[in-house]
């Protein structure tokens, strides 16, 4: 161990109450980097899968264009044996086919605009929570049946009850006037204001019918593991899809782009916020540094007196300041780890999130879970080591202006 | 009151121009006669009229055949004859309502106004322009921008601007009539006066005893090769249309 590591631990705990203050600083804010991060990004997790459980799903194969004009032409040939072969593969969670078209509703004297979207009953609860929703009467019973299902405001403004009847009159695929009368078996809140008030689902085959689209249909979507395996699911389905050139797979950054950018400005004003921590850890280490060495500067004269180059003191220094950055560093990660593992398992509990939750019929979102990643336990402390250690220097060269005898005379 | 009496003042002022200021001096006639009489041009006080509509995408077409009768400005009704498959739908506009019939479902459904973009019949007219077509009249303020000579004919373009509480999309729309009230062109300014769509007169001729245009083409100035196309196979003016050609039990079950 040499001399200088020697010096810098003796003088650290020559004054115990200044160290064990800016070491209490500097811990206390990398308990709180180490934990906000993880539960801010843990929070975009619930957000994205909240969404994109409803209806979107984490990624779509649509027919090249339909995204950008959703017209009812722009259709996937043999949608329902793409998605036979895509369930073979255990990586998606759910899959499901949609032909989807903008009808008039309409109930006697009542007429309302409003998507149709064909689907498989028994998969559409894979991909979407709509089917779980159903507040009154039931959801689909089979993928050919003549019935209904539509959102509560919808129902509302139509002034239909389960059981009534509602006529739907739109453009089939070849042009021809789409219209039919189907009853209403089921009506869902979904939790989005929008869909309830302007979406129905009918099976997928009598869309088909309806809209002369003989097999074909719109989107099929997608739901993997989890979020997090994002680019895992991508390319496994361009993969699926690579012997077809007429469809794209979209995730769903590409299909929703407005909830991206939200979690980008979300993500700007933490980084805000953990910026102006920073600055205050920061400027209290720069405090006590420029304190100690005011301090000292008699000693300091008398280690340039005994020969000490002043290179040599600078060292000294920011050996000090690094080692006392490192202690308030451990405790801080330590206690902010232990917190946020706990977290993870436990999952921290919003009180009134769980009926929400159970509304939006998402039973994960009653608690947040923490991300543990690497890289988010470590850019906190990164930030305030390397931070620290450049802060010390502007107390530092002070020193170089010292002069030796007159240093000594400072008391 | 002043509303009514303009018309009155309007009828006359037409009348006038039909019968008296025409054939004398077209230099006196002003940009507001000049679309009035167009639009009786092309639809007379009653007319009945067979026509084929192709809608033309870059993979695919598609035309049907329907039969049209129209009384005034505010009243008509279109039936569709084929293909087969479509037969008997209709739509029936009175002033601004429209309402539309499916024998599919047997039901006549009333086109709410939120649905009035929307496009008719797959076509790139929207229920709007199929309904309000003779709005321009009263909606807009009329100026002729410009008078030029044209095998033989006047041209006369008149520029349209929706009067400040006007419920329009548009910007302006700018219409090039010939002085026998013939509309070769009508083009649709957004509001930051960008041409957005345009409908063409390709070829004119006689039809039910007066001139008209016989083929017409609405496309987006985007999507040249995305066109609707108009043709009028057979026209009479100024027949005997009952009222009753104009109500929804008439649209449900045909009596004429």
């Amino acid at each position: 161990m040499s001399i200088i590591f020697r010096l810098a631990w003796r003088n650290l705990w020559r004054n115990r109450r200044r160290t064990w203050l800016t070491a209490g600083a500097i811990a206390f804010s990398t308990i709180l980097l180490v934990g906000w991060v993880p539960i801010q990004f843990g929070a975009y997790d619930i957000m994205i899968n909240a969404s994109l459980r409803v209806f979107p799903g984490h990624a779509q194969i649509q027919r090249r264009g339909y995204q950008d004009k959703q017209k009812i032409r722009n259709t996937i040939n043999n949608a329902e044996s793409l998605a036979t072969s895509l369930r073979s593969n255990p990586l998606y969670e759910g899959v499901s086919v949609r032909a989807q078209g903008f009808v008039l509703l309409s109930s006697g004297t009542r007429s309302y605009g409003a998507q149709v979207v064909g689907v498989e009953p028994k998969h559409e609860g894979g991909t979407s929570s709509i089917p779980g929703q159903v507040k009154e009467g039931r959801y689909l019973s089979s993928i050919d049946a003549k019935e209904i299902v539509i959102g509560r405001a919808l129902a509302r403004n139509l002034k239909l009850k389960v059981g009534d009847e509602v006529t739907l009159l739109g453009g089939g695929k070849d042009g021809s006037v789409a219209a039919a009368i189907l009853p209403v078996v089921g009506i869902f809140e979904s939790g989005s204001n929008e869909l309830d008030r302007f979406f129905s689902e009918i099976p997928l085959h009598t869309f088909q019918n309806i809209f002369s689209m003989g097999a074909s249909a719109h989107t099929i979507a997608i739901i993997g593991k989890s979020v997090d395996e994002q680019t895992k699911l991508i390319s496994a389905l361009n993969n699926a899809i690579s012997d077809r050139s007429d469809v794209i797979v979209l995730g769903w950054e590409a299909l929703i782009p407005g909830m991206k950018e939200a979690i980008k400005i979300d993500k700007v004003s933490g980084f805000i916020f953990l910026g102006i921590l920073i600055a205050i850890v920061i400027f209290s280490i720069l405090n006590t540094f420029l304190m100690s060495i005011l301090e000292r500067t008699r000693e300091f004269g008398l280690m340039l007196a005994l020969g000490s180059r002043p290179k040599r003191i600078a060292g000294l220094m920011m050996l000090e300041s690094a080692l006392l950055t490192m202690i308030g560093l451990v405790i801080g990660f330590v206690i902010g780890s232990a917190l946020v593992y706990w977290a993870h398992v436990e999952g921290i509990h919003y009180p009134g999130v769980e009926e929400l939750a159970e509304q939006f019929n998402l039973p994960d979102m009653s608690r947040i879970y923490p991300q543990m990643k690497v890289f988010n336990f470590l850019l906190g402390p990164i930030t305030i080591f390397v931070a620290t250690n450049l802060a010390a220097w502007i107390p530092i060269l002070r020193i170089r202006k010292l002069e030796p005898v007159e240093a000594m005379r400072t008391i | 009151m002043t509303m009514q009496l303009n018309k009155v003042v309007i009828n006359f002022f037409l009348i006038f121009s039909f019968g008296l200021i025409l054939p004398c001096s077209a230099e006196t006639i002003d940009a507001k006669a000049i679309i009035t009489a167009a639009m009786n041009q092309w639809r007379g006080t009653t007319s009945h009229s067979t026509l084929s509509m192709t809608i033309h995408r870059p993979d695919w077409e598609r035309t049907m055949t329907m039969d049209s009768w129209t009384a005034g400005e505010k009243k008509s009704l279109v039936r569709v004859l084929k293909p087969k498959k479509d037969s008997g739908n209709g739509t029936l506009l009175i002033d601004n309502n429209m309402w539309s019939f499916s024998p599919k479902v047997n039901r006549v459904i009333k086109i709410p106004s939120s649905m009035m973009n929307q496009s008719w019949m797959g076509s790139d007219f929207s229920n709007k322009d199929v309904a309000r077509s003779a709005d321009i009249i009263e909606q807009y303020i009329h100026s002729l921008i410009k008078t030029e000579s044209s095998e033989g004919h006047k041209v006369y373009t008149i520029q349209s601007i929706p009067k400040e509480d006007a419920p329009i999309v548009w910007g302006k729309e700018v219409l090039r009539i010939r002085d026998d009230f013939v509309m070769l062109e009508h083009t649709f300014y957004d509001q930051d006066m960008k041409v957005i769509k345009r409908m063409l007169t390709s070829k004119i001729g006689m039809m039910g005893g007066r001139m008209v245009a016989i083929q017409q083409r609405m496309a987006k100035l985007e999507t040249q090769n995305e066109y609707t196309e108009i043709k009028m196979i057979t026209a009479k003016f100024d027949i005997n249309v009952p009222d009753s050609m104009f109500s929804l039990s008439n649209l449900r079950n045909p009596r004429f």
